[in-house]
């Protein structure tokens, strides 16, 4: 075969130099997606962290490996991923090992075809899992980055299997048999690679690689979403730590020490910011029995709770909670108690899923934590400092499993508060508030005073610090013994308003404990907060008085990538039906108002052309006119002159040649001027410069400009 | 040799073959192709395609039974991909033409050189990894059939499914050519088929299909080639002995003529010009077309010659490798004549004698070798009343002398009669 070629071309080696390094860079791609989830493989991640870059550089020791170790890989690999599985009893966590394990081998060993095919499966299969683990916003710029490096490495692949037709290729494990190319040294391909870049080709890629984003885009969006019968099977495969310490006790040790995690625990978009109050309490879990020194949700509590099945949506008991959803998301890990203000009208979350529901306690959970984001919309959610009781008067008032002595302390410590009068529950709160607050302060490091019983009275006693947990407590149990019933509330509090796209960012260092007491007058649950420094329920006109959202908006660069991460739940993760038909309604508004819109401006300045235009005419105005509108001409043709130079340079237009167009316009000029060669030396000169512009070689011409230049001056005389 | 567009007819095919292509397109046309291509046309996909669909299919499920967008996500990159890979090679098969362009003879045994020409009229975009599915096809039956009716195992004999199986694969040969180098925009390309005729007569040359792997080798995406050349295939050259009176040069008489250069008033051939060579006889026209001097070379005026007189009945020539052998001596007895000046006529069974003057005559001669049949009793008859208009002509031929005729010798042999006289044997 022969062929003229203007451009070099890669030879075989130089493509499989190409093929091995977007190989390597798949397999790294795709094993840093492993961090993002929470499975112990570190020590795999850093292995092909090393291995691979290394063997990209040095391909010639891949290609030594014997072929006794090619057929060892798979029974070592099998029996890896058995052991792993017999001691981890975790599934996902033993398949992310396995996966990283044969990407290491398929990255550190030459490979045929089928082994490229292999990796590309086991990378996406990899970013694939973490992404829908995890649901983070990387996982678009890592899907994105592994598509792309994807597609030219199957591309190479399909021109090394063109170029190599019919050869013979290298079989791994024939250690005689070291191809070439792997001693092939990198400079010089880079330096081919440039050689043979064709920007033409580089930026028609770049747009359909663009194309596709497009594409795919288009395709999420108008996928028709139906919703079937079954939840997620992933998450079940692997198990979940909650980070925020979320459970169901609180236990009262006897050293603590809190760090706080700064990290965003919760996204709420709000339906109406500027009726925020200054101080959100976001309940999680409701914890009404003390023993042996913990809270915890008693048995009565537990009884009332319904079980839902593969649900996604309950109704609350809540009526005229006001217009509007609540819209939160939920990170992973945090916890599988839902976040609520009170309580509720409807609560839908995006997938179905088992859910255990109490609707006395406004309490609502998953039935495992989550390993997903959790986004679920809510209806009908009043803010207020109290909970309307479903069933007055039940509520625990019990001390527990405490000593006689305990007691004793405990109901002294309350008539020190009360003064031995019989105070309502609300007014005993206030009290003991700011009695615990003239006793005890703020610390996130506590040591608890040493002794025997309960830990609680003992701290009660002291003159120790405390945090949130130690303050609701105490507050509970001095309502107890003075009578009242009063249960502890865990959740969050307060939040950072996002300015970007508007919401409200809660942190995990915002997880707090309060109280709620039961007030027998208002047949409600008050909230109380004990802890020093925090706005108390009871100063609900205080604390309605300035809005969140005006008091605190974050408008650092962490709130600008914080919103991009609202964004992608907004818009991707939490894409559904009821999303895809409101976008659908958007595109559809948009359209008619930007119809409209041109309309409307066109009408406008139709009407202003014809007021102009039948308005008395000047002198003024006609050479107005006469400005723009030969002005317009000229930037038309000065257009339509340079995109036919760019059309030309770029080869789209055949046809002739501009300086020999101009050479042909500039003979009939002098043509039909009827001007006559014989009269003047100088015009037969141009002339035939002229024509040889005109018909002449390339290789044959004068300087054009200069002879058109002559050429005009002659034609005007 | 001769070559002549078959079927598909055009000189060139492929997608860029035709200029104005958007005159003839239709939307519904191209819809419709996409639900149900035309035949020659195919889209299969590969193990990496089959992998892709099923990898695919499983998110897909996964992303309907979960509703879990990022799984969405992956499915709808998955399947743009595939529409890309679709517009990629779309965008690497427009702007292609190929043309196929066979040797100047082809004869039975020796090599033969098919030549596809590719060419690119794209703007920019490059081409990469075609490849070409090329065959040729012997359409000429055995040396009994076509004419007498008969199979070539005879009458009455019938063949097996695997003996027809063999026979048409043998009749057929096929070759797949890559484009292994890119072919860049406004280029041309040649590959190149040798491949060695197995039989003499008609040989079908196709280009059945062209097919690619681009862009990422998921599709196998097969085009029909359009191109279809008919071309004939001489009989192969063989050995032979002289035997007995050696041919003999004879007096020439009037209005004889020989294929060989001499100063008569008749246009023999034409040739390139050598140093030397009169300018009084170059060939202007012929010359300004062919781009270099051309001369003119007259017959001679007279010459002692043969004529070849090949006659094939049935009934004398049953042995089909017989015949073969007939043929391939005829041809190379032609050919060495010819050579010698001594090529004057020749005449196959009961045709109208054809002078032999030049090449033209010697090539047009072993066309028609290379299509010869056995001729049936019957057809023998309808043939001759058909060529009643030739018998004048035959009439003369059997006046002359120094006409050379074959026979049977022995089971396998031919023999070259000179007047009755054996000459030569093969």
């Amino acid at each position: 075969m022969s062929m003229e070629k203007k451009r070099p071309q890669l030879n075989l080696d130089e493509l499989h130099q190409l093929k091995w390094l977007l190989g390597g860079a798949l397999a790294l791609l795709s094993a840093w997606s492993v961090p993002y989830l929470d499975v112990n493989a570190w020590p795999l991640m850093l292995t092909v962290t090393v291995l691979v870059p290394l063997m990209l550089l040095r391909p010639d020791w891949a290609a030594r490996w014997p072929a006794w170790a090619h057929w060892l890989v798979f029974p070592s690999v099998v029996l890896f991923f058995a052991v792993d599985l017999y001691l981890t009893k975790e599934v996902l966590p033993a398949f992310v090992r396995l996966t990283l394990l044969l990407l290491i081998y398929r990255g550190t060993s030459l490979r045929q075809r089928r082994d490229d095919l292999q990796l590309i499966v086991l990378g996406l299969l990899l970013i694939v899992v973490a992404g829908v683990l995890t649901v983070s916003l990387t996982f678009a710029a890592q899907i994105l980055a592994f598509t792309a490096c994807a597609l030219v490495f199957m591309l190479i692949i399909t021109l090394v299997e063109a170029k190599d037709a019919g050869e013979k290729t290298f079989k791994s494990g024939k250690s005689e048999n070291v191809p070439a190319w792997t001693r092939a040294p990198w400079r010089p391909l880079f330096a081919r690679l440039h050689a043979v870049m064709d920007w033409r080709v580089a930026a028609l890629g770049t747009a359909l690689f663009l194309g596709v984003v497009g594409v795919s885009a288009l395709l999420f969006l108008t996928f028709p979403r139906f919703e079937l019968a079954n939840s997620l099977f992933l998450d079940r495969l692997v198990t979940r730590h909650t980070h925020s310490g979320f459970s169901d006790t609180i236990h009262f040790g006897d050293a603590t020490d809190i760090t706080l995690d700064t990290s965003v625990a919760l996204r709420v978009e709000v339906p109406d910011p500027a009726k925020l109050p200054a101080e959100l309490y976001w309940r999680m879990i409701v914890l009404d029995e003390y023993h042996d020194g913990e809270f915890r949700a008693s048995a009565l509590l537990r009884n009332q709770d319904e079980v839902y099945f593969n649900e996604n949506s309950l109704l609350g008991t809540e009526r005229g909670g006001g217009p509007g959803a609540w819209i939160f998301y939920l990170e992973p890990g945090v916890s599988r108690y839902l976040p609520l203000v009170g309580g509720f009208a409807t609560l839908r979350l995006g997938a179905r899923t088992d859910l255990r529901a109490n609707l006395t306690t406004r309490v609502v959970a998953l039935r495992s934590d989550p390993a997903t984001l959790v986004a679920y919309r809510v209806t009908g959610m009043p803010i207020a400092a109290t909970l309307p009781a479903v069933t007055p008067g039940m509520g625990v008032r019990s001390l527990g499993t405490m000593g006689e002595s305990d007691r004793a302390a405990l109901r002294r410590l309350a008539g020190e508060i009360d003064g031995g009068a019989h105070l309502g529950a609300t007014e005993f709160a206030r009290r003991a508030t700011a009695w615990l607050a003239k006793r005890h302060g703020y610390a996130l490091q506590i040591h608890l005073p040493p002794g025997a019983g309960d830990p609680l009275v003992r701290w009660l006693s002291s003159p120790a610090p405390g945090y949130c947990e130690l303050f609701a407590g105490a507050l509970v149990m001095l309502e107890r013994a003075a009578g009242h019933p009063a249960r502890v509330v865990a959740g969050f509090e307060g939040g950072d308003w996002n300015g970007f796209e508007n919401y409200l960012m809660v942190r995990n260092s915002d997880a707090h404990a309060w109280c709620e007491v039961y007030d027998d007058t208002a047949r409600a649950w008050q909230r109380v907060d004990p802890t020093p420094g925090a706005t108390s329920a009871i100063d609900e006109a205080a604390a309605l008085a300035e809005p969140l959202a005006r008091r605190v908006s974050a408008r650092s660069w962490a709130a600008r990538f914080d919103s991009l991460r609202l964004l992608w739940y907004r818009h991707i993760v939490n894409f559904d039906q009821r999303s895809q038909r409101e976008t659908l309604l958007a595109v559809k508004d948009a359209t008619q108002q930007i119809g409209l819109r041109l309309s409307a401006a066109a009408a406008r300045m139709v009407a202003e052309v014809r007021a102009w235009l039948s308005a008395p005419w000047n002198g003024r105005r006609t050479a107005k006119f006469s400005v723009v509108a030969g002005g317009a001409m000229l930037l038309l043709v000065a257009a339509r002159r340079v995109r036919w130079r760019w059309r030309w340079r770029l080869g789209a237009t055949r046809r002739v040649d501009p300086v020999r167009r101009e050479a042909g316009r500039l003979l009939r000029r002098i043509a039909n001027r009827g001007l006559r060669t014989e009269a003047n030396a100088d015009l037969a000169g141009v002339r035939a410069e002229l024509q040889r512009l005109r018909y002449g070689a390339c290789e044959t011409w004068p300087a054009s400009g200069a002879v058109f230049r002559r050429a005009r001056r002659l034609a005007r005389r | 040799m001769t070559t002549k567009a078959g079927v598909m007819g055009a000189d060139w095919a492929g997608p860029g073959s035709s200029v104005r292509w958007w005159r003839d397109f239709k939307w519904s046309t191209l819809l419709w192709s996409l639900v149900f291509p035309a035949r020659p046309e195919s889209i299969a996909p590969t193990l990496p395609g089959l992998l892709l669909i099923a990898l695919s299919l499983g998110i897909g499920s996964a992303a309907y039974n979960t509703g879990n967008n990022i799984l969405f996500i992956a499915l709808s990159l998955l399947l743009s991909c595939l529409i890309l890979s679709g517009v990629l090679s779309w965008l690497n098969f427009s702007g292609l033409r190929w043309r196929l362009v066979p040797g100047p003879a082809l004869r039975v045994g020796h090599d033969a050189a098919v030549a596809l020409e590719l060419r690119s009229v794209k703007k920019f975009l490059p081409t990469y990894g075609l490849w070409f599915d090329l065959r040729a096809v012997n359409t000429s039956s055995g040396p009994h059939s076509i004419s007498s009716g008969q199979a070539d195992s005879g009458p009455g004999e019938k063949k097996s499914v695997r003996e027809i199986l063999a026979a048409v694969d043998k009749a057929e040969t096929r070759a797949r050519l890559f484009l292994r180098d890119r072919l860049d925009a406004g280029e041309e390309a040649h590959l190149e088929w040798i491949f060695q005729p197995a039989r003499r007569g008609v040989l079908r040359l196709e280009l059945s299909g062209v097919g690619s792997l681009f862009p990422f080798g998921f599709l196998r995406k097969t085009l029909g080639g359009g191109l279809r050349r008919e071309v004939v295939v001489w009989p192969a050259p063989v050995e032979y002995r002289g035997e007995g009176t050696s041919v003999a040069p004879r007096r020439p008489q009037a209005g004889d003529r020989v294929a060989r250069v001499g100063s008569s008033s008749d246009l023999l051939a034409l040739r390139r010009y050598e140093a030397g060579d009169s300018h009084r006889l170059i060939h202007w026209k012929a010359s300004a077309r062919l781009g270099k001097l051309v001369v003119r070379q007259f017959a001679a005026e007279s010459a002692e010659g043969f004529t070849l007189w090949l006659r094939t009945p049935a009934e004398i020539w049953t042995r089909a490798e017989q015949f073969e052998l007939l043929v391939s001596f005829v041809a190379t007895l032609a050919e060495d004549l010819f050579r010698a000046g001594k090529l004057l006529c020749a005449v196959v069974n009961d045709g109208p004698p054809m002078a032999v003057r030049g090449v033209r005559d010697l090539e047009e001669f072993m066309d028609q070798l290379a299509v010869v049949v056995c001729v049936g009793e019957v057809e023998s008859r309808e043939s001759r009343a058909e060529s009643k208009k030739s018998e004048a002509g035959n009439a003369a031929l059997l006046e002359r002398r120094n006409i050379i005729t074959f026979a049977p010798d022995g089971a396998r042999g031919v023999a070259a009669y000179v007047d009755g006289e054996k000459t030569a044997a093969a």
